[in-house]
């Protein structure tokens, strides 16, 4: 009886050892994974702060005066300024623009107005040969870039289309929106009635390319010369292999719609190996294309900026005087 | 009293067979699984490492969540900068072997999540990269490779599910502090 009693004081001694033992193994189970939280949080968290403090502050200063070039891109440069060619090729259904223009926007404003940088925007399409809506959304907003250019106003509706961009396959940049937009910055009756007109027209022009013209071509392209060398070609160049072979793209001659087609061309063909304009944002300072931890970065693009020798504006101001050069 | 004695004077003895501390497990693996829980680690903690690098700037990372469409854009924006810098901190926790149970569970967990993730945009039709390792965003539809990114992702999941089902590995933060010894 004795000995049966020692036994189980023994057993549950034993036992009492056992959970106290497991007890621990918990606790100390529960402060390591504590001190893990506890890592992750402060790398997130200081790595957060510290990709957060890349940032420019809100310019709101005044811009610096932008001019109308002859191919229809805009220049913004303060007065005699002497400094790098900043050149931005976007596209405005492209996500990565979006991105470009929120991250460095501020920073090329105010380098524009500090006689820094002379920053050259060059709205393209690179989407203008995939399908509807993407292609319709990608023209059409480039016209009506274009047309806010008429009205000197173009670095502000940029930064108004962007911060309205569609997301990819939605159909979005309608007419009426595009209108709506450019009535917030206060343009003349006057500007407005003709940007209207202007935008109407542009619709017409790209539903009709993107629907009856662009398909029918892109198909006798793939029959006739083949998907591999049709792989190659800029839409420009398709464009005139169509008018040769009895798809006449006469009416897009004259039209916001033609010139940005003919400007994603140019801009395709003007760099050539490391400097080749393979998508968009493409980033160019004086003609040298940047990577994107350069140029997505505000530190990276106000660091190259600084960097860099003044350069030479490539294109010709627009001649026909009047409201092609204006100070907002 | 002698015959209960018996098979627990046994136990000694059957300890040093091959069957010994676990029920159902091998000596042999007893020797293999710390290190195939190593390799596990350092193969994951490099990858995560290299996935999180490869995300920088966090520009590019923002746009290429915002091409799954899932989120409003401030969340969007949120989950750029803080996923890449996540993953960086599982794979500093994975390098030291601190926690080893707990952040073996949670990778398995994100590489689910990211499966899901890719499975949705196939699903809605959209024809978009992963952005696993950078990149990310719209691209042609003969160019998704959503297969790809799904069967990588499920062998990380699993590298992840064996650090966390096997925490015993050598080289480790845990077995200085005593556990998984």
């Amino acid at each position: 009886m004795g000995s049966e009693a020692r036994r189980r004081s023994r057993e549950k001694l034993k036992e009492q050892r056992a959970k106290e033992r497991k007890a621990a193994q918990r606790r100390k189970n529960l402060i390591v994974v504590g001190i893990a939280v506890v890592v992750v949080l402060a790398i997130v968290g200081i790595g957060y702060a510290v990709l957060n403090a890349d940032r420019q502050e809100d310019f709101a200063g005044d811009l610096a005066p932008q001019t109308l070039q002859e191919d229809g891109s805009v220049v913004m440069a303060a007065e005699g300024a002497e400094a790098p060619v900043v050149e931005v090729y976007a596209d405005y259904q492209c996500p990565a623009c979006r991105q470009f223009e929120l991250t460095t926007g501020d920073l090329l404003k105010e380098s524009a107005a500090q006689g820094e940088a002379v920053v050259h925007y060059r709205p393209i399409s690179i989407f203008a040969e995939q399908q509807v809506p993407i292609s319709s959304n990608s023209l059409r907003s480039a016209a009506a870039a274009r047309a806010a250019a008429d009205a000197g106003l173009f670095v502000q509706y940029n930064d108004l289309l962007f911060e309205h961009q569609p997301t990819e396959g939605r159909e979005g940049y309608t007419p009426e929106q595009l209108k709506e937009w450019f009535a917030q910055l206060g343009p003349t009756p006057e500007q407005q009635e003709e940007f209207d007109a202007r935008v109407d027209e542009e619709a017409e022009v790209v539903s009709r390319f993107t629907e009856d013209f662009l398909p029918p071509l892109a198909q006798d392209a793939q029959e006739q010369i083949g998907q591999e060398t049709l792989g190659t070609m800029v839409l420009s160049d398709l464009l005139a292999w169509g008018a040769d072979n009895g798809h006449d793209p006469s009416f897009l001659d004259g039209t916001y719609t033609g010139e940005i087609i003919e400007a994603t061309g140019n801009a395709y063909t003007r760099f050539s190996g490391d400097n080749a304009l393979r998508g968009t944002p493409s980033v160019y300072i004086n003609g040298e294309l940047l990577d994107n931890d350069t140029a997505m970065t505000v530190r990276g693009l106000s660091e190259a900026i600084s960097s860099a020798e003044p350069g030479e504006v490539g294109t010709e101001p627009m001649g026909d005087g009047g409201d092609a050069e204006q100070n907002s | 009293m002698r015959q209960t004695e018996t098979p627990s004077s046994q136990t000694p003895a059957t300890d040093t067979s091959p069957t010994s501390s676990r029920p159902g497990t091998g000596a042999r693996w007893n020797t293999v699984q710390p290190w195939l829980t190593l390799a596990c680690r350092l193969g994951l903690a490099g990858v995560l490492l290299y996935s999180a690098v490869s995300k920088y700037p966090p520009a590019l990372s923002v746009q290429a969540v915002e091409a799954y469409d899932l989120f409003p854009p401030d969340i969007a924006r949120l989950i750029g900068y803080t996923l890449p810098l996540f993953e960086l901190a599982l794979a500093v926790l994975l390098l030291l072997g601190l926690a080893t149970r707990f952040t073996g569970a949670v990778s398995t967990l994100l590489m689910l999540v990211f499966i899901a993730g890719i499975i949705s945009a196939m699903a809605r039709g959209l024809s978009i990269d992963c952005g696993c390792f950078g990149g990310g965003g719209q691209v042609d539809p003969e160019e998704t490779t959503y297969g790809l990114s799904i069967a990588r992702d499920i062998g990380f999941a699993a590298m992840g599910a064996v650090i966390a089902l096997w925490p015993r590995s050598p080289l480790a933060v845990d077995r200085a502090l005593g556990l998984f010894r």
